[in-house]
């Protein structure tokens, strides 16, 4: 079953997601190149739970006017199985990658109506201040107070909040550009990221948002839990019986999205299918699922185009 | 909000105790009740009504009701004392214990205040238009914290010992201060716009606490140890909500001051710090 949008043939099928516990983080820095710079280096080798430690993303760039301490920022989102794991790869890789780096200071960026934990990654930041942390509160008897530590560094001096805000979240969502070549295919799914990164509270953790390998659980090694996605690839299409590439198609992209909510998703991949389908060229447009044996969100390619404008 | 006016029809003497008049003692009454709600003048018990002109609207809850008293109060004692909810606008000049141990709620002083205003406050929000007395913001005598909580801003000076024991919470002086500002603190913030008088900070423990003096500084302790000068980042914050937050505009351009970072008072083995702009 397949339906037609903007030309393009699309599968009527549906993007598995599963669930992760998410956070949202600020960070702040002198200037947009350090914020910049410590969010691609804290969100490093986050593309995928098959190997990294967890998944995470650039949310959006923050204007000045945007952050807590009128600085230039990044918004980051970090994904892990469980809320411990979530916990243990921010504090490293804040501890190793934005701690580090001249100027920044960090800052919770889940609301707390929002937040269905709270994750005390800044406490345990604190103790890289061998004693000399010091505790700070602002809002004490007069509104909601917040708790930050301030940690000395070579340069200065570091801030973070006490207390990032988490929450479970929807992670896998995916749709595969299939392109009659290569160059058609790439900028159909750089258009499609760069739709996808207008819709908030949404990240793409693969490189440029983009993964070319895609992934199938398991493989005929005993050894190796997860290979590429073989039957969408299509250089062997005829060499498997259960090849999913159409016969016009040479190229297939997969665009990989985590979200905070279901719809946010939902939104995304639609924008994102929506600007690839503007594309000449594209042959087609699927989604990868499990049947739903891998997670609880069916996310259909025909619900995601509902109310596109 | 509901709203009740009272109005003193003469400056009393000796002055009147009055720490009925808070929204709290208000709300849940008719205005025949809250006119009955007892006062004293010196030792002797008599009621709202035989000092003030009553008028207005009471309300069920606390936080809905507004009391407004008008006239020269700066001999009436303990307005907004223990106050919850709810807001106070004194227009004019207030007695001795405005606002002490208040936990919530607003007052707003267009006027002076006497000493021991926002006595061990630990919630809410006190503005005073003018001068503050001795004791803003302290602990009483023999106990061991003032504020705990809660923000006074001050447009004018404060006297002695502002701030004393301050464990928590925010005293924002436009204004200068006198003596001992911050003596024996241990947590809270207090900025100082105008000139910091002498021995600020005097054994003041550590625990977060801070004096950031953004004006002139009298003199600084000895035991008070300088560190470095630098942009600290947590001072934009505070900075930014004082601007924002609580009309003190003359802390925008501060915002990207630099610091200089004093730490003490190691006379009392102290971490607390000093911060003057530069």
């Amino acid at each position: 079953m397949s339906f037609t949008y903007n030309g393009v043939e699309i599968d009527d099928t549906y993007a598995e997601g599963f669930s992760m516990w998410g956070s949202r983080i600020v960070i702040t820095a002198a200037s947009r190149k350090w914020a910049d710079t410590a969010a691609q280096t804290m969100t490093g080798y986050a593309t995928s739970v098959i190997a990294c430690d967890c998944e995470a993303g650039l949310e959006r760039e923050l204007a000045p006017s945007e952050t807590q301490d009128g600085r230039p920022g990044r918004a980051v989102m970090v994904f892990g199985f469980s809320k411990e794991k979530l916990a243990a790869s921010m504090l490293a890789r804040i501890g190793q990658c934005v701690l580090t780096c001249p100027t920044t200071a960090i800052f919770n960026g889940v609301e707390k109506a929002e937040s269905e934990a709270l994750l005390e990654v800044g406490k345990s930041l604190r103790f890289f201040g061998d004693g000399f942390q010091t505790k700070m509160r602002i809002n004490d008897g007069l509104g909601e107070r917040i708790r930050f530590w301030r940690i000395p560094v070579m340069e200065g001096e570091f801030l973070t909040e006490e207390k990032y805000g988490a929450k479970k979240c929807v992670a896998g969502g995916n749709f595969l550009l299939m392109g009659r070549e290569e160059a058609s295919t790439l900028d159909a799914a750089e258009r499609a990221i760069e739709a996808i990164h207008t819709v908030p509270f949404v990240v793409t953790p693969f490189p440029g948002g983009l993964c070319r390998s895609g992934s199938k659980v398991g493989s005929k090694y005993a050894f190796l839990k997860a290979s590429t996605n073989t039957p969408f690839c299509p250089t062997i299409k005829h060499s498997l019986r259960d090849s999913k590439v159409p016969e016009d198609a040479n190229s297939v992209i997969e665009v990989v999205l985590n979200g905070f909510t279901e719809p946010a998703v939902k939104r995304a991949m639609g924008a994102g299918i929506k600007a690839a389908s503007s594309v000449k060229g594209l042959a087609r447009i699927t989604a990868v699922n499990f049947g739903g044996k891998l997670g609880k969100f069916k996310i259909g390619l025909k619900d995601c185009l509902e109310g596109m404008p | 909000m509901k709203e009740v006016r009272l109005r003193l029809r003469e400056k009393p003497n000796p002055p009147l105790e009055a720490d009925t008049i808070t929204p709290d003692a208000f709300s849940g009454k008719t205005l025949d009740q809250v006119k009955e709600l007892p006062v004293y003048l010196g030792n002797r018990l008599g009621k709202l009504c035989d000092y003030f002109d009553i008028f207005g609207e009471t309300s069920e809850k606390a936080s809905d009701m507004l009391i407004n008293v008008l006239g020269d109060t700066a001999q009436v004692k303990y307005i907004g004392t223990k106050m919850t909810a709810g807001k106070v606008v004194v227009e004019g000049n207030a007695g001795m214990h405005v606002g002490a141990q208040m936990t919530g709620g607003e007052i707003l002083v267009q006027g002076n205040v006497d000493d021991w205003a926002g006595t061990e406050m630990s919630g809410g929000l006190m503005r005073i238009t003018g001068s503050a007395g001795n004791h803003l913001g302290s602990a009483y005598r023999g106990s061991p914290d003032g504020m705990t909580g809660g923000c006074i801003v001050v447009d004018g000076d404060v006297q002695w010992e502002c701030a004393s024991f301050m464990r928590r919470g925010m005293v924002v002086i436009r204004g200068d201060s006198g003596p001992f500002l911050g003596a024996h603190m241990n947590g809270g913030e207090i900025f100082v716009f105008g000139r910091a008088a002498k021995r600020l900070g005097a054994s003041a423990k550590g625990n977060g606490g801070f004096i950031a003096c953004l004006g002139e500084v009298e003199a600084l302790l000895p035991t008070y140890v300088y560190d470095s000068i630098y942009q600290p980042m947590f001072m934009k914050l505070y900075l930014r909500k004082l601007a924002n937050e609580l009309g003190v505009k003359e802390a925008e351009k501060f915002i990207n001051a630099s610091f200089k970072r004093y730490h003490g008072d190691l006379a009392a083995g102290g971490t607390s710090e000093i911060f003057v702009a530069s």
